[in-house]
């Protein structure tokens, strides 16, 4: 089968800046995949070449097979496209402006679409300039949610709501994803990818620096141990893999590398272990190996 | 770790004036932000009464000369756009720039106070920002009387620079002084009209919209009294209905009376009075007028690139329609009076018209320029808002449909293009209609609706030419304002400027034709209309090359 989106190498600047610096990345169709970087790293100027508003300047990207800047209203009938931050017209009702971008698509069943209002809790009858951010983004998904297309396109698209509609949207995914749709989800809501996608990418500085399922990537990282125990658990510390270990009056924590997980577990058993607590990564590890710099940093002016 | 030893009052005493805390460093933090809009409009206006009085100067040379101006500025069109005319009859430079150009530096002092209002209070509640501000120990009212006593403070210097700038010229100091204080008054009622209006709407713009709706009808009414005062006949009491008229009614140069300025000083304070009481019945960001809601569904028509540039151009569209119908009966209404009154006016005045002895031809021709170049202006405005829906982000879900880059930017230019002869069309019908009711000849209604309408080619190529500028260089399209800028330079000043004629016929307007004077040349529609073609298509193909910036 052949993949819904297919980019090699793309590269783009502005200006002196490099947006995109040899981007590789593959979406297979029917999937969710989860395309998780910070702000800056490259996401949303990916989505818009995938969109055909902006141009590559090296590379190849396709779009079901097709070239996204050549083909783009052929494409576009095919995909919904939800940005990060949604502007909407003033004077037009959200109603109106949900309308328009689904007749602009190719049309959708009003029935779909008044059961994603109800569902997302939107007025359709407010002016444009009346809505919050969150409520902006509600129309765009709206919008999106109730056309009959193979792709959403979906730039950090839940930024402003509150967690109720976060249910609600992680919901609709899940059945965008039973009804065949293949969905691109950028985030640095790291614990909605996690939920929702099959596929991760991570991009940073304009590349991508990690792809493959939740479980592969967790082969890389490690995994935090919180154990308390009879014999002093100091001796850990001397094995491979195990990082960063405290112990105090029986209470050890540690991380410890994948690969070297099994031996570590076997060497706790001897310490009678009375409580175990064993944490997968979380997605904030594994950003943090690889903005590890960055968060130091960060972690540094916060301190100052 | 270290613990810091906090010494907090146990009691707070509740200060006296508590809804006006923190007032005088809010005044401070507006007058710095302020720091190039202060001097700008204060200085301006100063500067732009310097000019009308230079320009008058170079003018008029001769005694004769002031007189032939009066013979216009005294008839009823004269009074509705200048002002009563106190002491016409005995004619000075310093009575005419007074009773004549003072109106439109009053309503420049108008929107500056309006204007300064509400960019210190409705404004800053919707941007969100009042609320931090009001999260700190400020009062209720604070920002309200910071941004009033900001005005104040702005309308001082704009009647102290007024009055120093006339007192230079040598005219006399209390009559200038007055004439300061009398621009400056203007400031001052709609600074009150504006906080009143900030207090009902939500919306910035609504405030401003509303009190600017109020200045113009301040305009209209002193300019309706003024007419019936110098006819002699009809209801002159309007003018004292309206805070310009107030200012106008102090005659600087002739009675000097100051007391008319009790009147705005009065009603400055009462409309503040009641703003006062109304900000106190609402909350932070609320109006008092809920905001109404809309359609929850689209109508059927609104599907398509083409229909929904329509929609967003509609209101636009309306709001010229109706000035420009009404700009078209104002003057249509004054052409027999301005002929009679242009009769005895100086040479360079009445060569722009097309000489004495056309003189009729002559106006309902300018006339036709005038609306041609308002409607490219239109033109001009509307091609913003191309580039102001792809900057603000509005674009780019657009083009992520199935509309494709030419659709989009082909069903703009398609709306504006249509928009361009109905506007003329509409200016030349209130035009029309004014000149035949004017003169009693009924024929030159025709006449004048051929001669706007045979502008639109002009028009279109300035619409092409900015929607070229746009798809190529976006942030270039500003500088289409050097064609309807030098429209209305070669139309209006090439006989008084010496103005080669090659420079001249660089306006697109120069090659039309102003009928029923001169008459229509076809070959110049014909190949305006095709430059027009070649440009929009040129800018179409250019826009699907370039990237489309996001919002954000």
């Amino acid at each position: 089968m052949n993949a819904a989106i297919d980019i090699h190498h793309i590269e783009k600047s502005f200006g002196r800046v490099k947006a995109l610096d040899g981007l590789d990345l593959s979406v297979e169709p029917g999937t969710v995949h989860g395309f998780l970087g910070p702000n800056g790293a490259g996401k949303s100027t990916t989505i818009r070449i995938l969109l055909g508003l902006l141009r590559a300047d090296a590379g190849q990207a396709r779009l079901f097979g097709g070239d996204p800047w050549a083909d783009a209203v052929a494409l576009h009938r095919r995909l919904a496209y939800v940005p990060g931050d949604v502007v909407l017209w003033p004077n037009l009702t959200g109603g109106e402006a949900i309308d328009l971008f689904t007749r602009l698509r190719g049309g959708a069943d009003p029935a779909r679409r008044d059961e994603l209002c109800q569902r997302f809790d939107l007025d359709p009858s407010k002016k444009g300039r009346t809505y919050s951010k969150g409520n902006r983004q509600k129309v765009a998904l709206i919008a999106a949610l109730a056309a009959d297309v193979e792709l959403l396109l979906l730039d950090e698209p839940t930024a402003g709501l509150d967690p109720l509609m976060e249910a609600v949207f992680q919901e609709c995914i899940r059945e965008a994803k039973e009804s065949g749709r293949t969905v691109l989800l950028s985030s640095h809501v790291l614990a909605q990818v996690e939920v929702l996608a099959d596929r991760i990418s991570i991009i940073r500085q304009g590349r991508i620096v990690e792809t493959g399922s939740l479980t592969d990537l967790r082969h890389l990282t490690r995994t935090t141990v919180d154990a308390v125990t009879d014999r002093p658990a100091d001796t850990l510390a001397g094995l491979p893999g195990v990082h960063g270990l405290e112990a105090a009056d029986g209470h050890v924590r540690f991380e410890v590398d994948g690969d070297h997980l099994a031996a570590v577990v076997r060497r706790l058993g001897d310490l009678d272990v009375h409580a175990l607590t064993v944490r997968p990564p979380t997605l904030e590890q594994l950003l943090l190996r690889h903005y590890g710099d960055q968060a130091v940093h960060s972690g540094a002016t916060v301190a100052a | 770790m270290t613990t810091t030893a906090l010494s907090r009052p146990t009691t707070t005493p509740r200060p006296r004036g508590a809804t006006l805390a923190g007032t005088g460093t809010l005044l401070r933090f507006m007058l710095r932000r302020d720091r190039f809009r202060l001097p700008a409009w204060t200085l301006g206006l100063a500067l732009l009464m310097t000019y009308f009085a230079t320009a008058l100067d170079s003018m008029v040379s001769s005694p004769s000369d002031l007189e032939g101006l009066t013979a216009f500025t005294g008839s009823p069109a004269g009074a509705l756009f200048g002002g009563p005319g106190f002491g016409f009859d005995d004619l000075t430079v310093e009575r005419f720039l007074a009773g004549q150009y003072g109106l439109y530096v009053a309503i420049g002092a108008g929107l500056m106070g309006l204007l300064t209002v509400v960019r210190h209070t409705r404004a800053e509640e919707r941007s969100g920002r009042a609320e931090l501000v009001r999260a700190n120990a400020v009062g209720r009212h604070a920002q309200l009387t910071a941004a009033l006593i900001l005005t104040v403070v702005m309308s001082v210097v704009i009647a102290v620079l007024i009055g120093a700038v006339m007192a230079d010229r040598g005219y006399d100091t209390a009559g200038s002084l007055l004439f300061g204080a009398s621009v400056g008054a203007v400031g001052l009622a709609f600074a009150g009209i504006a906080a009143v209006t900030v207090q009902l709407s939500e919306y910035p713009r609504a405030a401003s919209g509303t009190a600017g709706a109020l200045l113009g009808a301040a305009f209209v009414l002193r300019g309706l009294g003024d007419m019936a005062a110098v006819q002699g006949s009809g209801p002159s009491w309007l003018s004292w209905l309206s805070p310009i008229g107030w200012s106008q009614q102090t005659a600087p140069y002739v009675l000097d009376r100051w007391w008319p300025l009790a009147l705005s000083l009065a009603f400055a304070a009462a409309a503040t009075a009641v703003a006062y009481t109304l900000s106190g019945r609402r909350d932070l960001g609320a109006g008092l007028l809920p905001p109404r809601p809309g359609p929850p569904r689209a109508a059927a028509w609104l599907a398509g690139p083409f229909t929904l540039a329509l929609r967003l151009h509609r209101a636009n569209l309306i709001g010229w329609s109706a000035a420009l119908i009404a700009a078209g009966l104002a003057y249509g209404s004054f052409t027999q009076p301005l002929i009679d009154g242009f009769a005895d006016a100086p040479d360079d005045m009445v060569a722009v018209m097309g000489g004495r002895d056309n003189m009729l031809a002559g106006y309902l021709g300018v006339m036709a320029l005038t609306m041609a170049l308002a409607v490219a202006v239109y033109a001009v405005l509307a091609a913003h808002l191309l580039r102001t829906e792809e900057t603000d982000g509005r674009t780019e879900p657009v083009l992520a449909t199935g509309v494709s880059r030419p659709a989009w930017l082909g069903g703009h230019v398609a709306v504006v293009a249509a928009g361009v002869p109905w506007l003329l069309l509409v200016a030349g019908l209130g035009m029309g209609i004014g000149t035949a009711a004017s003169t009693g000849d009924a024929g030159l209604a025709g006449d004048v609706l051929l001669g706007h309408l045979a502008f639109t080619p002009a028009v279109w190529l300035v619409l092409s030419a900015a929607a070229l500028l746009y798809a190529a260089v976006p942030r270039w399209l500003p500088v289409i304002w050097v064609a309807p800028a030098w429209g209305l330079v070669a139309g209006y000043f090439a006989p008084v400027l010496d103005l080669p004629g090659s420079l001249v016929r660089l306006s697109p307007f120069e090659h039309i034709g102003r009928y029923p004077l001169e008459r229509i040349s076809v070959v110049a529609i014909l190949v305006l209309t095709l430059l027009t073609g070649v440009l929009t298509w040129t800018a179409v193909t250019v826009f699907q090359r370039r990237d489309v910036t996001g919002g954000s």
